[in-house]
């Protein structure tokens, strides 16, 4: 552009600028249309950089009720969780056993136990930073892409890798499975499922019954938290005190 | 080392000989006819699950009334910094094994990393107790035998579920038995009357279970079936170990074509 603008300069001044003019405007133009250009790498990338940067303002949100902070959770989760594909998947070969009533309870026990299990899991973060490192597509159609990040701690605590599973739909990227610490969570609910299923000959309603015990003991589990944090009780404030000793060293 | 150690698989292998006879006969191979229930066999790939289960149950016995009692004292009666100090100590133990199936990898970056780190720890770090060379910028990786059958290209084959020694499918537990052979510490103390080796492995297990109360306590109250969570988190673990990192996304399954709703 240079060369072909300074060979001309002399004789074709108002040419150089008529040019100059058509590479703003082009400029422009591209520059506005930039983000449907953006390769499915960099689109998945902000995609999991924003999904943290909600979590993360969830999880440091003052003056929240607990209630308050799962129903943020959950309306996070089942907007960017596919969550009939995971319980698809979880069941393998078995995904034709479930009758229409069996299936959307399943589905419905799935997304609770997420919502239960998850929501309590990250409430114990709170000095985190998250960095995404990268993506790698699979597949070349750019449909499915894995990006690759690490959470980091204030503490000095061991950083968590975590890869993102993405796969697009209609509406956008959604997440089908997400890898901690080298285990994908998709990929071990499918292993335990199978197995209970397997083992309860081959009938699904055993594995309905395991799902509903479970949540019943999480919330258990949370309500017995929430008492314990209101009230403490007089001989733990002690260890806790210690806990928090330690933790600080 | 050696000696106890093939002692113990002897033992172990010849219960596991005599209890997997029995456990065939139990074992309820599915119906060839149901399609679902041959596919969920095969991907278990645990024929011999009703022994497994077993000794699983036994083990987690065992973890209840010592394992876990002693983790905890140890967790609750050590300072932060003795137990840091135990770790690196154990860790820098284990280099010259870490080392050997480096190089039998291939992996020479790694291998340096690995003497490197020896090196430095066991002078600046005095005798291993500290860990200055991740600050240098040789952070710790793990190595085993089995890791380095894998790379060759071995199978981890059927699941196994061993009394004391936990998940152990046959490619792992030949790594186990190979690797006390790269071991210093197995000619060191060769005559001496077990003593150092067993109460390293004591150690290892207790600051191992030690560092995971939590994250088990966790694992075990979310699962539908704690020992099938387990099985598929040995594996997954253990692939990742494997693959030092570099897992290559083409070979997840493919979850395109899922319609469930």
């Amino acid at each position: 552009m240079t060369t072909f603008s300074q060979a001309v300069a002399p004789s074709a001044r108002p040419l150089t600028k008529l040019f100059t003019g058509a590479a703003l405007t082009a400029g422009l133009l591209f520059a506005s249309l930039a983000p449907a250009f953006a390769s499915p790498k960099e689109e998945a990338i902000n995609y999991v950089q924003q999904l943290a940067d909600e979590t993360i303002s969830i999880l440091s949100k003052d003056g929240q009720t607990p209630s308050e902070r799962e129903a943020a959770f959950r309306e996070l989760f089942t907007k960017n969780l596919d969550i009939p594909r995971v319980a698809g998947f979880a069941l393998g070969q078995y995904a034709r056993l479930p009758s229409p009533e069996e299936k959307k309870e399943y589905i419905q026990l799935i997304e609770e136990f997420i919502v239960k299990v998850y929501a309590n899991r990250l409430s114990a973060y709170t000095d985190q930073t998250f960095h995404v490192n990268g993506a790698v597509e699979k597949g070349s159609k750019g449909k499915e892409v894995i990006v690759d990040s690490k959470i980091e701690f204030a503490s000095g605590r061991e950083p968590v890798p975590v890869d993102w599973w993405l796969l697009r739909q209609d509406e956008g990227f959604k997440v089908f499975d997400v890898k901690v610490l080298g285990i994908w969570m998709a990929q071990e609910q499918r292993d335990t499922f199978i197995s209970v299923i397997r083992n309860n000959g081959g009938k699904f309603e055993p594995l309905l019954k395991h799902l509903r015990a479970q949540i019943g003991q999480a919330e258990k589990e949370i309500q017995q938290k929430l008492t314990g944090e209101a009230q403490p009780q007089p001989g733990e404030t002690p260890s806790e005190e210690q806990d928090a000793a330690t933790a600080s060293e | 080392m050696t000696e106890l150690v093939n002692n113990k698989v002897n033992k172990a292998l010849a219960l596991v000989l005599g209890v997997s006879l029995f456990a065939a006969g139990c074992a309820t191979a599915p119906d060839p006819a149901d399609e679902a229930a041959v596919a969920a066999y095969e991907e278990a790939n645990d024929p011999l699950e009703p022994m497994n289960r077993y000794f699983f149950e036994l083990n987690r016995f065992a973890d209840i009334i010592l394992l876990r009692p002693a983790a905890e004292i140890y967790d609750g009666v050590l300072p932060r910094q003795a137990k840091q100090g135990v770790r690196h100590f154990l860790d820098n133990l284990r280099a010259p094994v870490i080392l050997a199936n480096d190089v039998l990898q291939g992996e020479w970056n790694r291998a340096e990393t690995t003497a490197t780190r020896f090196g430095i720890n066991t002078t600046v770090g005095v005798l291993g107790l500290d860990d200055p060379a991740t600050d240098y910028g040789y952070a710790r990786h793990g190595e085993d035998f089995g890791q380095t059958l894998a790379v060759y290209g071995v199978n981890e084959g059927p699941y196994l579920f061993l009394p004391v020694l936990g998940p152990a499918p046959p490619r792992d537990l030949t790594g186990v038995v190979v690797d006390q052979f790269f071991d210093p510490l197995t000619y060191i103390f060769w005559d001496d009357g077990y003593t150092v080796p067993v109460t390293r492995f004591v150690l290892n297990g207790v600051d191992l279970r030690a560092r995971n109360l939590e994250v088990l306590d966790e694992i075990e109250r979310t699962s539908v079936d704690y020992y099938a969570t387990i099985r598929s988190l040995y594996r997954q673990s253990r692939a990742e170990e494997i693959a030092n990192g570099q897992t290559n996304v083409e070979d997840l399954p493919d979850i395109s074509n899922i319609s469930f709703e």
